[in-house]
């Protein structure tokens, strides 16, 4: 804010601390009445409490068994989302610029599209097993329509003015595709890939879960696992609720990141 | 014109009969934009077209760029029918079409870096002649700015800029000062004139083809001005400018250059008055 010549008042040097309160207070609030319900309780009680959570987060971290659950599920995110980010680009790019690519593929995608992500759970395991296969697959679907809907919209909306121009300047057709139609579509593919994340990350841990319930506490792995894991066997609602808030704040990071990215990718047009 | 007889048999861009209607796709309605339109250009010929909005001036130039095709009558350059676009024929848009994710420079850049413009230059080359040209638009200072963050008059000379340096051919123009404020606007005529070849020998002038709104301009750039009509669009009249070349401040003050001004102005009056009822 130095450089700023006449800072608004509301985001003067003083009042950002106000704002961060402001977002901190009623979370805050929140917590201190859930430990203070929770020291009512008799002492022997399961019920988590704001205390036990973190004693359970500490413990989960150091032992390595929350840091390896993390990484796993992640993985299998970004490698699905990768699957996703391949096919949906390249059909959404054809879908968007092609008519009769999409007049064929509109039928198909449409019926899929409202198939929830666990409801091929059945078959991606039945096929795939309880492993890493079948939770890629979950993602790459999860992250699929996103991928291409947003994609073939951005494309299909490029405005005809800007690929005639390219065409007046002989540019030719491979190069107005890299050049004209692909940066011009940005906006699009890359809010269709966060969106792609988001949903992707909700299905992991949903998949996780499932896939681990079929696995009977097996060796599936991930963060959905470890939730089903406390839930069947041991029982320990603070390592759930531990579980909760990790698949949250990734959450909230990885949208994070991508608005990050937009904001450099994006160059030249105002950030939406 | 003696001179020029020889060549009168292939013109630079020769109209014949043509005419363009519009089909919307859905309702199937149709609109006749333009008929009827015959018209020669010489090889490095200035031809001005004025006439109300809505007559077809922008039809015809997207005719002869090749971004559409008239639905009868033939247009050809150097004899041969215009069969697409092409870096022959430079065309600068009436809503400018600069890309947004670009900086003023890479706008300009855009065809020397991706199009035929640039084939044969050096890097140091390109750079230079994107330079050359920023500063000829006067836009230095600003090279490095997008498009979102320039006024109305910068994005046109932008515009203006990239069909520069792409140096076609033909230039063709749709309102390309029309944006721009008084004082700028004299100068870049002046400036075009000389980049068209102005003070250069015929045979190494450019063909340029400049819609405008203002009649003035008109008068003082062409060589001829084409006066179009609407209901539907077609030509009303072709005036030869006959003022001597090069133009300058003190062609203003020539009394042929009222005399002609006020020649157009009651070609197209009756037009212009029915266009705002
Ligand atoms: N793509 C299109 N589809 C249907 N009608 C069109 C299309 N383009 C132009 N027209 C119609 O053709 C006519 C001529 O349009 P054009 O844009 O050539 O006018 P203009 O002389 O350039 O006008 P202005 O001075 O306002 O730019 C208008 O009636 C317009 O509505
Ligand atoms: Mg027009």
């Amino acid at each position: 804010m130095a450089n700023s010549l006449a800072p608004s008042p509301s985001i003067g040097l003083r009042s950002v601390p106000l704002t961060i309160w402001r977002a901190i207070a009623l979370p805050l609030l929140l917590l201190v009445a859930w430990q203070l319900w929770a020291m009512g309780l008799p002492a022997d009680t399961r019920a988590p409490s704001p205390a036990k959570v973190l004693a359970g987060f500490v413990r989960l971290t150091l032992a390595g068994d929350l840091p390896l659950a993390l990484i796993q599920s992640i993985g299998r995110v970004v490698a699905g989302f990768l699957i996703a980010l391949v096919l949906g680009l390249s059909l959404g790019l054809a879908m968007g610029r092609i008519r009769w690519v999409r007049d064929g593929l509109e039928p198909i995608v449409e019926s899929f599209r409202p198939i929830a992500p666990m409801a091929i759970l059945p078959i991606a395991i039945l096929f795939l097993g309880t492993g890493t296969p079948a939770a890629l697959s979950i993602v790459a679907y999860a992250a699929f329509f996103p991928l291409l809907l947003n994609v073939m919209h951005g494309v299909s909306r490029v405005d005809p003015k800007l690929v005639l121009a390219a065409r007046t300047m002989g540019v030719p057709p491979l190069r107005t595709f890299t050049h004209v139609i692909l940066p011009a579509a940005m906006p699009s593919v890359l809010l269709g890939s966060r969106l792609a994340m988001g949903s992707a990350w909700t299905a992991i841990i949903a998949a996780e879960l499932a896939v681990g319930a079929k696995a009977g506490g097996g060796t599936s792995g991930g963060i959905g696992q470890m939730m089903f894991v406390f839930y069947a066997y041991s029982i320990d609602l603070n390592g759930i609720v531990v579980c909760m808030i990790v698949v949250g704040v990734v959450a909230l990071l990885i949208d994070r990141a991508f608005r990050g990215a937009e904001r450099i990718l994006v160059r030249g047009r105002e950030a939406t | 014109m003696s001179a020029a007889s020889a060549r009168e048999a292939t013109p630079k861009l020769r109209f014949t009969a043509v005419a363009k209607e519009f089909v919307a796709p859905r309702t199937g309605k149709r609109t006749l934009a333009v008929t009827d339109v015959g018209l020669s250009i010489e090889a490095g010929e200035f031809v001005c077209v004025v006439g109300p909005s809505g007559c077809g001036k922008s039809t015809i130039m997207n005719l002869v760029a090749g971004l559409d095709a008239p639905t009868s009558g033939t247009i050809t350059m150097d004899g041969r029918p215009i069969a697409g676009p092409g870096a022959d024929r430079g065309v600068m848009f009436q809503d400018y079409a600069l890309y947004p994710w670009l900086t003023v420079s890479q706008n300009i850049g855009f065809g020397l870096e991706n199009g035929t413009p640039g084939r044969g230059l050096s890097r140091a080359e390109r750079d230079a002649r994107v330079r050359h040209f920023v500063e000829l638009v006067r836009l230095k200072g600003a090279e490095d700015k997008f498009p979102h963050q320039l006024s109305g008059g910068m994005c046109q000379r932008v515009a203006l800029a990239r069909l520069l340096a792409n140096g076609p051919d033909v230039l063709l123009m749709d309102e390309p000062l029309g944006a721009l404020d008084a004082q700028t606007r004299l100068i870049l005529q002046v400036e075009l004139l000389r980049i068209w070849g102005e003070t250069a020998p015929r045979a190494e002038r450019k063909t340029a083809i400049f819609i405008t709104h203002d009649i003035e301009e008109a008068v003082f750039l062409a060589d001829r001005v084409v006066v179009m009509g609407t209901g539907p669009g077609r030509i009303r009249a072709i005036l030869p400018i006959d003022l001597p070349r090069p133009r300058e401040e003190g062609t203003r003050a020539d009394p042929r250059f009222a005399a002609l001004t006020k020649q157009v102005w009651e070609l197209i009056r009756d037009d212009a008055y029915q266009a705002i009822g």
